[in-house]
């Protein structure tokens, strides 16, 4: 068995590891880098740059901890650059190296589908490849939403993308969107020196999360004084000399130095030849697939963001997995039911399964349990006491449906949650499980004691 | 104790009036039941506030709380000092901890507000 991959990001190198370990054959045709967006532009890079203005947070305020530092504290742009290119590049060796070692070729080009056994490889060096299979997966991915008003010119209007390569950080930045992205890059430049607006159409930030995580993140923005204006409209965006001017639909106009553009994903189905073999394609270009991650077009799967559904790395992942499994014979399907998100703001946020409001309009009743970061020991000793974790049970099974976490470590911590609705868990078998003193996690346990109204470290209600 | 002079809000909040204008904090009694306090959201000058209603947050290394306006009307000044010492707060909730300074709507409100012995009488009974 031969298969083809055209795509190398978190989806794609994934299925490709995964199909090799199963004994088939595997060639990956890749545009860019192996890593794809997560890797190069998205998940790593971003997390660099957070752990270096966290650091740099907590150097700023180390008197806290009772450290003098005579002398100022600098960021060097620069070097932080540096520093995020070279653990992008130990990881991008990390997958070649596993490559190698699995005995996968990678075609270093942009990939075209032009039978569903053969995909056309216009090659770096300019020459053209035909790469034959018997299946191929299509892991094309995403990148960065373009708006016809504000078109990316990656020096004053710019793409996420275009982020994380500036060369100096903008006295003042507008950012359009305070979803995931806005918001987590809103913290970083904002700590690296920045003035932010923040603008949004919808009433409030990370509008798809729960309120009260929300309403949290927004408390947390004005600590760091970074602006925010939820429910306005941008209208026209016109750069001018001194600087990109942004005009609101109610007619307020903001001037900043740089404009950071991020209103979601485009998928990347385009020019990539699925329409010439018929594979069909949704309303917002996804292509669609069931759930074992076939297409209607038979030898031919897709994975991860080309796909539409949950533009997550570790989704594209498993799907990968997924795909793989299924291309050899197996007769896997995809469980959407417990997927973990995590957001690197500072605090981090975490959330699994169902949220209130979705439960209520699914018809089940619930009881929540919430606890405060600020009572646990652990959280002081850090210094991070803001936040709080939220669980949603079942009322009568008392199973758990849904857990959500603002606070620190919070993308650690929600995988305690993952794993028990995985097993099918009540509130209870976390509030009964023994916790280690003192950890963030005892928080977990406390929560799941509250939906009980049984948790130790809540005053008398 | 709370001072004679102030009229109190069952939400915590006291109002110094004097003429048509009224400072605006919140009681040692708050004070004591959030612990030490690390922020606190104060609201924008200029900006209407309602009797009853939120008009800012404050945070404690125990809880998250809301400020209740005690009063109806425009806020003409904040104290801008909490921002960078919220504990003042802690140290002098009547003096220095002052959190703003209200334009009344309407200098009959206040009637509806505790004195200082009414307000004593009303936490004893939420303590219960």
């Amino acid at each position: 068995m031969k298969i083809a991959i055209l795509g190398a990001g978190p989806g794609g190198y994934v299925a490709a590891i995964k199909a090799a370990q199963l004994g088939v054959q595997v060639t990956v045709i890749e545009d860019t880098e192996v890593g794809g967006t997560c890797l190069n532009k998205g998940c790593i890079p971003t997390k660099t740059l957070l752990a270096t203005t966290e650091l740099l947070h907590k150097t700023k305020n180390s008197i806290e901890f009772g450290i003098e530092i005579s002398g100022q504290v600098t960021p060097n742009l620069s070097k932080i650059m540096e520093r995020k290119n070279k653990v992008v590049s130990t990881q991008v060796k990390g997958i070649r190296s596993l490559f190698k070692s699995w005995g996968i070729t990678l075609i270093e080009g942009r990939g075209m589908v032009i039978s569903p056994e053969k995909i056309e490889v216009q090659k770096r060096d300019g020459s053209t490849d035909i790469v034959g299979a018997d299946r191929i997966i299509i892991a094309t991915g995403s990148r960065p939403a373009q708006l016809p008003i504000f078109p990316f010119d990656g020096d004053h209007i710019l793409s996420s993308d275009d982020a994380l390569t500036i060369k100096s950080v903008p006295k003042t930045l507008i950012i359009i969107g305070a979803g995931v992205i806005g918001c987590e890059f809103a913290f970083i430049f904002s700590e690296l020196g920045a003035d932010i607006t923040m603008l949004e159409i919808m009433p409030r930030a990370l509008s798809t999360e729960d309120p009260e995580i929300s309403e949290t993140l927004e408390r947390e923005l004005k600590k760091k004084k970074i602006k925010l204006m939820t429910g306005v409209k941008v209208t026209g965006v016109q750069g001018r000399h001194d600087g990109i001017h942004v005009y609101l639909e109610e007619g307020k106009e903001l001037v900043a130095e740089k404009l950071l553009v991020s209103v979601g994903r485009a998928l990347n189905s385009d020019g990539i030849g699925v329409e010439a073999v018929g594979i069909e394609k949704g309303p917002k270009g996804e292509i669609v697939v069931n759930e074992k991650m076939e297409t209607n077009i038979g030898g031919m799967y897709a994975i991860g963001d080309v796909t539409g559904g949950l533009l997550y790395a570790h989704v594209a992942s498993r799907e990968g997995i997924i795909a793989a499994k299924n291309i050899i014979g197996a007769d896997q399907k995809m469980d959407y039911s417990v997927v973990p998100a995590t957001i690197f703001t500072s605090p981090e946020i975490a959330t699994v399964g169902l949220k209130e409001n979705q439960a209520a309009e699914k018809g089940i009743k619930v009881k929540t349990g919430h606890f405060q970061f600020r009572a646990i020991g652990k959280a002081h000793v850090m210094g991070e006491i803001t936040g709080f974790i939220k669980v949603i049970s079942d009322e009568t099974s008392d199973r758990i449906l849904g857990v959500h976490i603002i606070g620190p470590h919070a993308s650690d911590l929600i995988h305690e949650a993952a794993l028990a609705m995985k097993a099918g868990l009540k509130t209870r078998d976390i509030a009964e499980t023994i916790h280690s003193h003192p950890t963030l996690s005892e928080g977990m346990m406390e929560a799941a004691e509250d939906v009980h109204g049984e948790a130790i470290h809540v005053p008398k209600k | 104790m709370n001072p004679e002079d102030l009229k109190y809000h069952k939400e915590h909040t006291w109002a110094r009036v004097s003429g048509k204008k009224a400072t605006i904090g919140i009681t040692d009694y708050a004070q004591k039941a959030l612990g030490d306090i690390v922020y606190i959201d104060l609201p924008e000058v200029d900006s209407n506030i309602e009797f009853n209603s939120e008009i800012g947050e404050i945070e404690s290394t125990k809880a998250t709380s809301s400020i209740i306006s005690p009063l109806t009307g425009r806020i003409i000044e904040v104290n801008e000092d909490l921002v960078e010492s919220p504990e003042t707060i802690n140290e002098d909730p009547y003096g220095k901890g002052w959190i703003a300074i209200v334009e009344i709507d309407d200098v009959a409100e206040v009637n509806d507000l505790m004195d200082a012995s009414e307000y004593e009488k009303y936490v004893e009974e939420e303590k219960k």
